[in-house]
């Protein structure tokens, strides 16, 4: 009677590590019976060891909610039990079943031991509850519909929460039948897969050839699976896999590639800047790009170089190596110097065929080098290559690793770039930063791992009560930014107030523990600020001023 | 109350123990219907057994049987890994036949109650 249901919760996941912690043993020993039994298929007790074995595996396994585990004993139960009734029928696939039975299991249990036993509510991490009633800000906020079919049913729970929190909406499925309905009646943005189920080791694979060949139906799949090994990999290609992640997943990669994956517009194309002082070979390369569908800006005159690339924003530029004025090491020595530019790509192009001259160009950090006259097939691959893979490192690099988010660098960028877009419409648009209400005592008070629970949470709530166009950086710290646009102080003030009561009801456990958390918000706006400095200062300075009225609230810059 | 658990899987026992627990009741571990039998003859306070089915030696339709062969009446929940369609039809006077999976912590307490009823109506 006097045993809390959190501690029963504790000694259920000290039990289920233990039985994890004990099956390579169990496993070997299994092996040794199977070794026996098959050396000499008579020796009942060998055979009668394995059946056992196996049959526990499964039903505690089960038991635990290893129901990959569980499966693959189950198999080798079976097999095992027709041993047992009759030795004198197995012929030697028997064995190569049997054994591969017991190479399912030891993977399952790789997986196991990576992506640790214990269940996702430890004691002593905290966990967060968000409020039920609080409704969208925004009800046209339509997220990304992504089917995870996966019958581990705990990583699928897991992942996904953790989809939830990046506003993907994940609908989970333990069988590929229910998936295969599921995507006859809506399909997917995209779908997360795993390979291995207990109706077949490759079913997953098959029911998306399954509803590409009958039903045309495609959309773009990661598999996931615990298994490492070429065939897998093979296996999930040819159906139609974009992307291949061995289980343990981290839930910031998928990520990643689902944002790649499910752009909604087609992909932007890819902008090159081509610098040739000469104008018919700049044209003429310019052509060639446009040819394949990117989009291009000439430049004959170095000297413009740094502007252009300022405002244009290529993916990759394009560097005659010899001009009058000053040559394209120094030019881009000069781009390089600019600290938003360092990992931009540039690709020499010239006549020259000495190595050594082409290796010193390299020096400057040349992405590439590219000899005249190159063939238009030639230029389009060196090119697209390089700026895709350009686009991917940023797509990486552009997200703050905790929570998702865009970083600093981003957001400060894509607020540059909103209101580029805002003056060029003659629109509106607010920007607001938000900062966490003593925060440091939380992290003093609960610990580290507590307080990047309340970073998620707050992360969590942004994206998922404001609209799609809106866009939710982490500045700093404790400190987040939100560009909204298209939308008056008077609007973007009303919004943030609602997530600021959102936010404060959210409650934290940790152990016995409960506690709540506020933010601090300051809102400024175009066209009443000028530029993007201008627009952060104001903001900054609201915030202050939240900060000094008792926190907990939401002031505006007027 | 207490419950007489038995399991030759030391694990999965103490694993139906913790769920038990964390319903209110005392649970008694027995690791094999020999043992179960010598906890029933010695412990009077028991008023539930829970088993596993697939055991060596003693299965659990055999521990039932020879529960009621010698006039213990208490309600019993039979374990297994398998279909429990199976025991059910081999033993049909058992009160209930349960699936071990990882519901066990929601089915349990919901058989627990029914089979109480049942019982004491």
């Amino acid at each position: 009677m006097n045993d809390r249901p959190s501690s029963v919760r504790n000694k259920i996941a000290q039990l289920r590590a233990t039985f994890v912690e004990q099956l390579p043993g169990r496993l070997s020993d299994a092996r040794c019976h199977f070794d026996a039994a098959k050396a000499n298929p008579n020796d009942r007790e060998a055979a009668a060891s394995l059946h056992r074995f196996l049959h526990s595996i499964k039903g505690t396994g089960n038991s635990f909610g290893f129901k990959d585990l569980g499966a693959a004993a189950a198999q080798g139960e079976h097999l095992a039990g027709k041993l047992l009734e009759n030795p004198v029928s197995v012929t030697p696939e028997f064995w190569l079943d049997l054994n591969e039975c017991l190479s399912n299991m030891a993977l399952c249990i790789e997986v196991l031991q990576d992506f640790g036993a214990a269940p996702s509510q430890g004691d002593r991490t905290a966990t967060f509850e968000m409020p039920l009633d609080a409704g969208a800000v925004q009800e046209e906020s339509n997220d990304k519909l992504i089917y995870v079919c996966e019958d581990e049913s705990l990583q699928a729970e897991h992942l996904g929460e953790q989809l939830r929190c990046f506003g993907y909406q994940a609908v989970l499925f333990n069988n590929t039948e229910d998936f295969r309905r599921a995507v006859l009646e809506e399909q997917p943005a995209a779908a997360i897969m795993d390979i291995m189920f207990p109706e077949g080791d490759s079913a997953g694979a098959n029911v998306l050839i399954d509803l590409r060949n009958n039903h045309g139906k495609l959309f773009p799949t990661v598999f996931i699976s615990g298994r490492r090994d070429f065939n897998a990999r093979l296996r999930a290609i040819r159906a139609g896999g974009e992307a291949y992640f061995p289980k343990p997943v981290k839930a910031m990669d998928l990520v990643v590639t689902l944002d790649l994956l499910t752009r909604q517009s087609e992909p932007e194309p890819f902008r090159v800047l081509v610098v040739d002082d000469e104008p018919e070979i700049a044209q003429y390369h310019s052509l060639i790009l446009e040819n394949a569908g990117m989009a291009t800006q000439v430049v004959h005159d170095p000297e413009c170089v740094l502007d252009v690339v300022g405002e244009f924003r290529p993916d990759l530029v394009l560097m005659d190596m010899y001009m009058p004025k000053c040559s394209g090491r120094e030019a881009a020595k000069l781009i390089r110097q600019i600290p938003d530019f360092v990992g931009l790509p540039i690709v020499f192009l010239s006549s020259e065929t000495d190595t050594k001259k082409q290796f010193s160009a390299m020096t400057v950090g040349a992405e590439g080098f590219l000899t005249k006259p190159i063939q238009p097939e030639d230029l389009v691959t060196e090119v697209a290559l390089r700026a895709e893979r350009m686009r991917t490192l940023r797509a990486l690099m552009a997200r703050d690793s905790l929570t998702g988010l865009f970083n600093h660098t981003t957001t400060t960028q894509l607020l540059e770039n909103s209101l580029t877009a805002a003056r060029r419409q003659d629109g509106q648009l607010s920007f607001a930063m938000i900062d966490l209400d003593r925060f440091k005592a939380v992290n003093d008070t609960y610990g580290h791992p507590t307080g990047d629970q309340v970073l998620l949470a707050l992360a969590r709530v942004l994206q998922q009560r404001l609209r799609n166009s809106d866009l939710v950086g982490r500045y700093g710290g404790e400190e987040f930014a939100v560009i909204l646009n298209d939308a008056s102080l008077e609007k973007a003030k009303q919004i943030m107030e609602h997530l600021r009561e959102d936010f404060s009801k959210v409650v934290f456990n940790v152990g016995d523990a409960k506690f709540s958390c506020t933010f601090s918000c300051g809102v400024a706006s175009f066209p009443h600020a000028g530029d993007a400095e201008n627009i952060r200062e104001a903001a900054d300075k609201a915030l202050y001023q939240a900060k000094h009225a008792g926190r907990n609230r939401v002031v505006a810059y007027e | 109350m207490r419950i007489l658990v038995v399991d030759d899987d030391a694990l999965a026992g103490e694993m139906t123990a913790a769920v038990l627990e964390g319903l209110g009741h005392e649970p008694l571990l027995a690791e094999n219907g020999v043992e179960a039998m010598e906890k029933l003859a010695a412990e009077t306070a028991i008023e539930m057994v829970i088993s596993d089915l697939n055991m060596p030696l003693v299965s659990g339709i055999d521990l039932f049987r020879e529960m009621r062969a010698q006039g213990i009446n208490l309600p019993f929940i039979l374990l297994t890994g398998d279909d429990p369609e199976g025991p059910r039809q081999q033993e049909p006077k058992l009160d209930a036949c349960l699936l071990k999976d990882f519901s066990l912590e929601e089915s349990l307490p919901e058989i627990i109650a029914e089979v109480l009823a049942r019982h004491d109506g």
